[in-house]
């Protein structure tokens, strides 16, 4: 058994991204590896108030000197993710990953891979991106969002999915940029026309995610989801972060998951 | 200095006084990757019924200030499994074990108790009499100091191993229920778990957790735990107490002492970081170190008035 502990990070860098979200990167002092799809805990700061760490898919991990740097994309929605928008660079955290299962990024048939992702459920797909990329897997990008303005980190989306000869697909529900509506219905508009995919993996708001399963229930498409439940210990112990699967159990996401094959959920998933 | 951290509650040994809480530390062996039980005090169980349980649904869990308000409902993998998965390896590891027991109704718990009876490797029983995330069973017997005497009595009836009795701070008279689980038999007694709380989302207008309430944890209720902790030790001075609340430092455990535990459970902290636990220990022993305590058991109900 592996000894494993908390990680002590530092804040690296930080961009804008959306007027809402950004762009962490934190280094760590020893080496990291993990797979797209998979999770970390992290810190808001010192204090005891906020007590609990937040979850965050991981969008990247790259080597840096005897360590790593592990990228995250992160929308301010409350006071953890606004304490972490406002840290001075420099700052220290402390950080528990990899955590959970990734997505299968195997490929097989000589079918491309569809990944697809709503929002700021971004960050596990764009680091499947360019780990295909890097591989040179085929796989065409669905990158949806209620505007353009949120549409999160399209050039690195774009050169990406330019690398193995996929196609990029922009979608907002508003129609400010690419095509209108949501991007599931971009997904089912090519099925419709007769591509075919190996598999796709999602990552985004529930609705999106549901919307993707009952696709891949009615044309035969294995799909793999991220979940995003709150999560209060990360590893499995807590129970409060349990999605029910088709069997009736509860399971940990964290633990089990975030990733899911969506014909292991509930029916309800794709009802 | 060399600091001793070994402790006892009552007859039992421990090699130092942090143990984790139940429902923080899985059945025993599922953060070995972080924390390796064996280093600890000992670990508590999560609370475990005679068949597995779901639980309930979700949101189940929510953050409030310096705490946390969680719903979980006793999910658990059932004693059978336990018994047949986890208790050999924690065995083999040699690991202080303490089973926290919960039945929707007395015999319930009694089936529980019977079942572990079964196997080596137990070193306690704690009666999970203060559950306040579960319509039957739990809370309700940690209330009435009649229903709670009668419970323990049985319990006690049933195995000649030790048995706490794990308190619940939502009991009216805390002292009058603390009396009644000693005179059913209890070698110890365990407080405080979970106060009932609740969290409002004023925005959608609803209760945030599934379940409308919850139980409260975390720093927010370390100074309700410790007065209970010192208002027990007051009027049962000779009750052996394993004191749990919001404990996330060695000095805090040191408070817990002073006001007159045996030992503690560290349970939100291990939430917080998995490797919480051994800190915590390693921490107290640094405390003792600085402030001249030779003997951690020094400590235990140190207050000098």
């Amino acid at each position: 058994m592996i000894a494993r502990h908390d990680l002590p990070v530092r804040v690296i860098a930080r961009s804008e991204l959306s007027p809402t979200c950004f762009r962490l990167e934190l280094v760590t002092g020893e080496p990291v590896s993990a797979a797209p799809g998979q999770f970390g805990m992290l810190t808001c700061g010192d204090g005891l108030d906020p007590l609990l760490r937040r979850a965050f898919s991981l969008a990247g991990v790259r080597p840096h000197e005897n360590g790593a740097i592990v990228e995250m994309l992160i929308k301010e929605v409350g006071r953890g993710t606004g304490l972490l928008h406002h840290l001075p660079l420099g700052a220290a955290l402390r950080l528990l990953a990899p955590l959970g299962n990734g997505f299968t990024l195997a490929d097989g048939s000589g079918d491309r891979l569809a990944l697809v992702a709503g929002g700021i459920g971004l960050p596990p797909v764009l680091f499947a991106a360019e780990q295909l990329a890097a591989r040179n897997v085929a796989f065409d990008l669905y990158l949806g969002a209620a505007s353009s303005a949120e549409l999160l980190e399209v050039g690195r989306c774009r050169s990406a999915v330019e690398v193995v000869g996929g196609e990029l697909v922009l979608a907002t529900d508003d129609g400010s940029r690419g095509e209108a509506g949501f991007v599931t219905a971009a997904v089912e508009r090519r099925l419709a026309a007769g591509r075919r995919y190996l598999r796709a993996l999602a990552c985004g708001p529930t609705p999106m995610l549901a919307a993707l399963a009952r696709l891949g229930a009615t044309r035969g498409l294995e799909v793999e989801l991220s979940l995003e439940e709150p999560m209060a210990c990360g590893v499995g112990v807590c129970l409060g972060c349990v999605v029910e699967l088709e069997d009736g159990r509860f399971v940990p996401t964290c633990k089990e998951g975030p990733v899911f094959a969506a014909s292991r959920l509930a029916a309800r998933w794709r009802a | 200095m060399n600091v001793s951290l070994r402790t006892h509650v009552g007859d039992l040994a421990l090699q130092n006084p942090v143990m984790a809480a139940s429902g923080t530390f899985g059945y025993g062996l599922d953060l070995v990757e972080f924390c390796p039980p064996e280093r600890l005090g000992g670990v508590v169980t999560k609370g475990l019924s005679p068949k597995p349980r779901r639980g309930n649904p979700t949101p189940r869990i929510v953050e409030t200030a310096a705490g946390m308000i969680n719903a979980i409902g006793l999910q658990n993998i059932g004693v059978e499994a336990f018994c047949r998965d986890a208790l050999p390896e924690l065995r083999r590891r040699n690991v202080l074990v303490v089973v926290n027991v919960f039945g929707e109704t007395q015999d319930a718990y009694l089936e529980v108790i019977t079942r572990c009876e079964r196997d080596e490797g137990i070193a306690a029983y704690e009666l999970n009499v203060s559950c306040p995330n579960v319509t039957a069973g739990g809370m309700e017997f940690g209330h009435d100091a009649g229903t709670l005497m009668s419970l323990v009595a049985r319990c006690r009836a049933s195995t000649s191993r030790r048995l706490w009795v794990k308190l619940s701070p939502n009991a009216p008279y805390l002292v009058d229920t603390a009396r009644a689980a000693v005179d059913g038999g209890a070698d110890a007694l365990s407080l405080i778990n979970t106060l009932r709380a609740m969290a409002i989302d004023a925005v959608a207008r609803r209760p945030v957790l599934a379940t409308r309430c919850g139980g409260l944890s975390g720093p927010a209720i370390k100074p309700i735990a410790l007065r209970m902790v010192d208002e027990v030790h007051r009027a049962l001075p000779a009750v052996p107490l394993v004191g749990i609340g919001g404990i996330e430092s060695g000095r805090d455990v040191a408070e817990f002492l002073l006001a007159g535990a045996s030992a503690v459970q560290v349970g939100t902290a291990i939430v917080r970081d998995p490797t919480a636990a051994l800190r915590i220990a390693g921490e107290l022993e640094a405390f003792c170190a600085a402030h001249g305590v030779a003997d951690v058991t020094e400590l235990i109900g140190g207050l000098t008035c």
